[in-house]
């Protein structure tokens, strides 16, 4: 071994243990005949070690992003740092960026081991170094002793985990992952949600992950951008997005969510007063954006919605609906109501036993906490 | 090979053949001399000249350009006809198609049948296995066919295959008793020359010795190859060494080999398409070449400077045969009337093919006549093929040529 | 009870399996049939007639095997034939045909394959417009391109690089050129169709798993693009084998080539030996693919790659 060959595998390695800061600033995709940038504006400053996930419909700039981040597409505008480099110059081969590709792209004509080798020999690493190494990794994704397989002898998962090990073996500063779950089944998709998170607490390396499933972003993320149409619109904790979406797409895009459109009359203790046409005057807690006449939609989810007899003191937003469908999901009743002015919220409730309070045509008085609304 | 057997294979093939030459009937005539070289006894294969033919490639002027536009050409026509030609039925022939056929349409079927009072019925392909399997299977629907000579000796060593020329009802007068055959009748000889480029000599070759001799005439050369459906002019090689043109035969093989290998570093290419040497005489790619009189004519008529040498040429023909079993009488009135005077030079008017009967020439313009392979004033210096020679040969000239190219 | 319906279904699921086999064979019959009346009897009728004409035995061989001109190689003497150097020069010929026709072809198909569909689509008329061109229009044009007074002369003489014409015609380098020429697009083809089938992703996955590019070129092209190698080198090597017309017409005195061979001995009608002279050609085409087939492995060569 080298002087030169076991100072690389020593960089690698602490470099790797860290994971890297990577910064996006006011970064621009437009591809060459595209109308729109794909990618618009895009700000982002994601910690050493930390978990961000993109999420956003389909086109709306997620892979660009990452393939700028790797070097596969060069921004028309703004600059991409990782740590305190800017890597506008450099060569992908020199990035040093672990990617895992939507359909793993696994090279068919090696077998698993020397999938796993691919990057570590072209670091020039000595042969039995590589040999442990790719042991090492088969074991961290738990798939021990698969070296001589070829990756079409594999399942959709296994050959998933091999992607993953091949793109952590040359400890990657970041780690790059394109929709890694999208072409598996449920279940498997929710087993291997949890390992790549316990994966990542163990070795600390920043990953990005693309991913149009909110449930997924949920659950993995330490903050999920929401992009939409090339730019982030909102960038938060899971709990924050969920809990205060900063606009309507937010809320929509995040978990399910009930919409009325209205027009502030006024303010009322920090509280905006809203006039949703055959509904009522509603409140809910009032934020810069909105200004007395302007239109705005008064957002609450579904869970927070309560039959007005179960709500406790604090103060309250009750409306008059008439049921329209009830289902029974499982863990809890959701029911369809329609108001007065003729849109439909939905509810869900979830009761001791499995029979519904109402039926479809009952009147009924629904309620929320007024903290629980949100104007967007 | 005077005893092969035939076979269903073999007949397949020559049907194939068959169809090969129907295909062909649109293109120039020369086409069809590449794959009946020698008497048709290579009438066989796809020769690559008749494919170039075929793709319809301008390689050279063709033969109608040498020759005015049939509607321009005013044909010698007919006085009274000897009575014993005159007849009745019908008489089926079968030649080669294409322009040949078309020109023996208008020399010969149309007048023979107007004036003798016998429907002509025409079929293209003729093909010496069958008529073998008609006349085997007694269900011959041809009276007289265009085949090689060497077929017709073929099928003589099998049994009874052919008719006895009746040659009482030719006017022999102006044949020569070469061309007559107890059992077939030549019927359409053509040349194998020397073709030369003008403007490199001037006073240009006289013979096959000049062109032998690479000090007097120096430059690259074209002669006739052993593949490719052809076969080496061994003819040209004895003379150049000194074999005189009239005591050729049987050919000293050897000594034709050890001829040419004289000048075999100067010749470019041994071509196998009748097109070849005079695409080369035509591009300056050879400075002289063997060739087929008609190729030469054909170029040097549309402004080439070149130039045919008859001298120490070659004569080889077509004959005419009636298969046993046929319409006898009226074949033998048809090959009558094609030889006369009349319908030779018609035919020759029509596509430069040499005549059989001599008379033909005096009823040619003369500019005509010097084009054709048979004209008086070439006739000594040329020589007639053997064909019973090369039909016996064939196979050990082959093996020879193959081993000598290579050395 | 249970036991013996399951067995019973079982059998019926069997039978089942066998009749829809049996019904995909069916769909094969069509081609099968015309293969074997109109390919497999005329094959099998030429190969028995090397055998039968004009007697039973190997005399049709005897011209193969006769040594009339030994050659010497390290002092050993071999028997040598005219057949035997035709042999020699057919695959010395075609083996060269089929290196140069890869070494132009492969980056020609690299270029198409990694341009946008539409501009390889357009582009790809270019490769396959000699397609609609005879083969012998083709050999032609190279022979007005070639000769003394040709194009390519002409203009090395303007240049005054040479200063007299240069005998191109006629030599086996004009046969290389016409067949290389002829066999190109034979070779782009296949080679095409699977760089074609090769995930781009696969080239970005190595890149930024930190090849430069001239290695993701080896370790991971290349090998990828193996079965269009093959495949197009099968193919070009086998119609280079049986050439005739360009070699005959561009050749010079000794590019004699087997198919040569075979049609003078079919003119001639020693259609044994002829027959003969097509069985080695077809034994030499046999044993390639089988080399071909051992080595890369069929699947990869017909498969398309293994993805
Ligand atoms: N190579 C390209 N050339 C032109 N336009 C492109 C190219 N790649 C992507 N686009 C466009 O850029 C926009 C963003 O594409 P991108 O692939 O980043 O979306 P995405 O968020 O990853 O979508 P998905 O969830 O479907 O993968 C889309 O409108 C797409 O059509
Ligand atoms: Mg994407």
């Amino acid at each position: 071994m080298t002087a030169k060959q076991s100072e690389r595998a020593a960089h690698a390695d602490r470099i790797g243990a860290l994971g890297a800061r990577v910064r996006f600033d006011q970064v621009e995709k437009q591809y060459p005949g595209g109308a729109a940038n794909a990618v618009d504006g895009v700000s982002l400053d994601i910690a050493p070690g930390e978990f961000v996930t993109l999420l956003g419909p389909s086109g709306s700039g997620k892979t660009t992003t990452l393939m700028m981040l790797a070097g596969f597409e060069t921004p028309t505008a703004g600059e991409i740092w990782v740590d305190d480099q800017a890597i506008a110059a450099v060569p992908p081969w020199r990035r040093n960026i672990g990617m895992v590709f939507q359909n793993y792209a696994l090279f068919p004509h090696m077998t698993v081991g020397e999938n796993i080798a691919f990057p570590l020999k072209l670091r020039g690493m000595p042969r039995d170094e590589v040999t442990r190494r790719t042991r090492e990794a088969l074991d961290l994704v738990g798939l021990p002793g698969y070296e001589g397989r070829y990756p079409r002898q594999l399942s959709g998962g296994q050959q998933q985990r091999i992607a993953l090990a091949r793109a952590l073996v040359f400890n990657p500063r970041v780690l790059l992952m394109d929709e890694p779950l999208g072409a598996l089944d449920k279940q498997l998709r929710e087993r291997l949600q949890l390992e790549i998170k316990a994966l990542h607490d163990q070795l600390g390396v920043t990953i990005i992950y693309v991913t149009h499933d909110q449930q997924e972003a949920l659950v993995m993320s330490d903050r999920i951008a929401v992009m939409n149409l090339g730019q982030i619109e909102q960038i938060g904790g899971p709990g924050e997005l969920y809990d205060e979406p900063a606009s309507r797409f937010v809320a929509s895009f995040i978990g399910e969510s009930n919409f009325l459109d209205g027009r502030v009359t006024g303010f009322d203790d920090g509280l905006g007063v809203i006039e949703a046409p055959g509904v009522g005057m509603l409140r809910a807690p009032a934020h810069g954006g909105c200004a007395i006449n302007s239109e705005v939609a008064l957002t609450v989810r579904p869970e927070k919605i309560v039959f007005a007899d179960e709500l406790n003191g604090a103060s309250a937003n009750t409306i008059d609906a008439e049921i329209v469908t009830v289902i029974f999901v499982g863990e809890m009743h959701r029911y369809e109501a329609r108001l007065g002015g003729g849109q439909t919220i939905v509810l869900k409730r979830q009761h001791r036993s499995g029979v519904g309070r109402c039926g479809r045509g009952d009147r009924v008085r629904l309620g929320w906490h007024v903290a629980d609304g949100r104007l967007v | 090979m005077g005893d092969r057997e035939f076979d269903p294979i073999q007949q397949a093939q020559n049907r194939r053949r068959h169809e090969r030459m129907v295909m062909l009937r649109d293109l120039d005539v020369m086409s069809r001399r590449e794959v009946l070289r020698r008497g048709g006894r290579l009438a066989a294969g796809v020769s690559a000249a008749s494919l170039l033919l075929r793709a319809g490639f301008p390689i050279v002027p063709t033969m109608a350009q040498g020759t005015p536009a049939a509607s321009e050409i005013k044909l010698p026509e007919y006085g009274e006809i000897p009575a014993n030609l005159k007849g009745s039925g019908e008489l089926r022939v079968i030649s080669w198609g294409g322009a040949l056929q078309d020109a023996q349409r208008k020399a010969y079927f149309e007048p023979f049948q107007e004036l003798t009072g016998i429907k002509v019925v025409e079929s293209e392909g003729p093909d010496t296995s069958k008529i073998k399997a008609m006349v085997d299977s007694g269900n011959v629907e041809i009276d007289v066919a265009e085949v090689g000579y060497d077929g017709v000796l073929l099928l003589l060593k099998q049994g009874d295959y052919w008719n006895k020329l009746d040659y009482s009802l030719f006017d022999t007068a102006n044949i020569d008793a070469s061309r007559r055959h107890e059992f077939a009748v030549d019927m359409l000889p053509y040349g194998t020359v020397i073709g030369y480029r003008t403007d490199v000599f001037p006073e240009g070759p006289t013979g096959q010795k000049d062109f032998w001799d690479l000090t007097k005439f120096p430059g690259p050369r074209t002669t006739e190859s052993g593949t490719g459906g052809v076969l080496p002019f061994l003819e040209g090689a004895l003379i150049a060494d000194g074999v005189a043109k009239d005591g050729l035969y049987p050919l000293d093989i050897d000594r034709a080999f050890n001829s040419l290998s004289k000048i075999k570093s100067d010749v470019v290419k041994f071509w196998d398409a009748g097109a070849q040497p005079a695409q080369m005489l035509n591009d300056k790619e050879v400075v002289m070449g063997h060739s087929w009189s008609g190729r030469v004519y054909a170029i040097e008529a549309a402004g080439a400077p070149v130039k045919t040498v008859w001298n120490e040429g070659m004569l080889s023909t077509d004959v005419w045969a009636s298969p046993k079993g046929s319409n006898a009488e009226n074949a033998n009135k048809f090959m009558a009337f094609t030889l006369l005077p009349v319908s030779q030079a018609r035919l020759c008017s029509l596509i430069p093919y040499g005549f059989v009967n001599n008379a033909a020439a005096k009823l040619l313009p003369a500019e005509r006549v010097a084009m054709l392979p048979t004209a008086p004033e070439y006739k000594d210096q040329m020589f007639d093929t053997n064909v019973q020679w090369w039909a016996d040969n064939t196979p050990a000239v082959t093996d020879r040529w193959n081993e000598w190219i290579l050395e | 009870m249970a036991t013996a319906a399951r067995a019973e279904q079982a059998r019926r699921f069997e039978r089942l399996e066998r009749l829809t086999q049996r019904r995909y064979l069916l769909l094969l019959a069509p081609a099968v049939l015309f293969l074997v009346i109109f390919y497999g009897y005329p094959v099998a009728a030429m190969l028995l007639r090397s055998f039968n004409d004009p007697a039973w035995g190997f005399g049709n061989f005897k011209p193969l095997t006769a040594a009339r001109t030994p050659i010497e190689i390290l002092g050993v003497s071999l028997p040598m034939n005219a057949y035997l150097r035709v042999i020699g020069i057919t695959l010395q010929i075609a083996v060269g045909t089929t290196i140069a026709t890869l070494l132009l072809g492969y980056p020609v198909a690299y270029a198409l394959a990694s341009m946008p569909m539409s501009r390889a689509n357009l582009l790809m008329i270019f490769v396959l417009v000699p397609f609609w061109t005879s083969i012998l229009v083709r050999t032609y044009a190279w022979m007005a391109l070639l000769g003394t007074d040709g194009i390519v002369n002409e203009v090395l003489m303007g240049l005054r690089l040479i200063d007299q014409p240069a005998t191109l015609l006629n030599t086996r380098g004009a046969v290389y050129v016409g067949m290389v020429h002829i066999l190109l697009p034979f070779m782009i083809l296949p080679l095409y169709a699977v760089m074609r089938g090769i995930d781009r992703n696969l080239m970005r996955a190595a890149e930024n798993l930190g090849a430069r590019p001239w290695q993701v070129f080896r370790s991971v092209f290349l090998p990828l693009s193996l079965p269009g190698v093959a495949a197009g080198c099968l193919l070009v090597f086998i119609l280079a084998l049986g050439f005739y017309i360009t070699p005959s017409l561009l050749g010079g005195q000794r590019d004699i080539m087997i198919s040569m061979l075979i049609q003078q001995q079919v003119v001639q009608l020693k259609w044994g030996f002829a027959s003969a002279l097509a069985l080695v050609l077809l034994v030499i085409s046999l044993i390639i693919y089988l080399v071909f087939v051992r080595v890369l492995g069929v699947q990869r060569i017909f498969g398309g790659g293994r993805r």
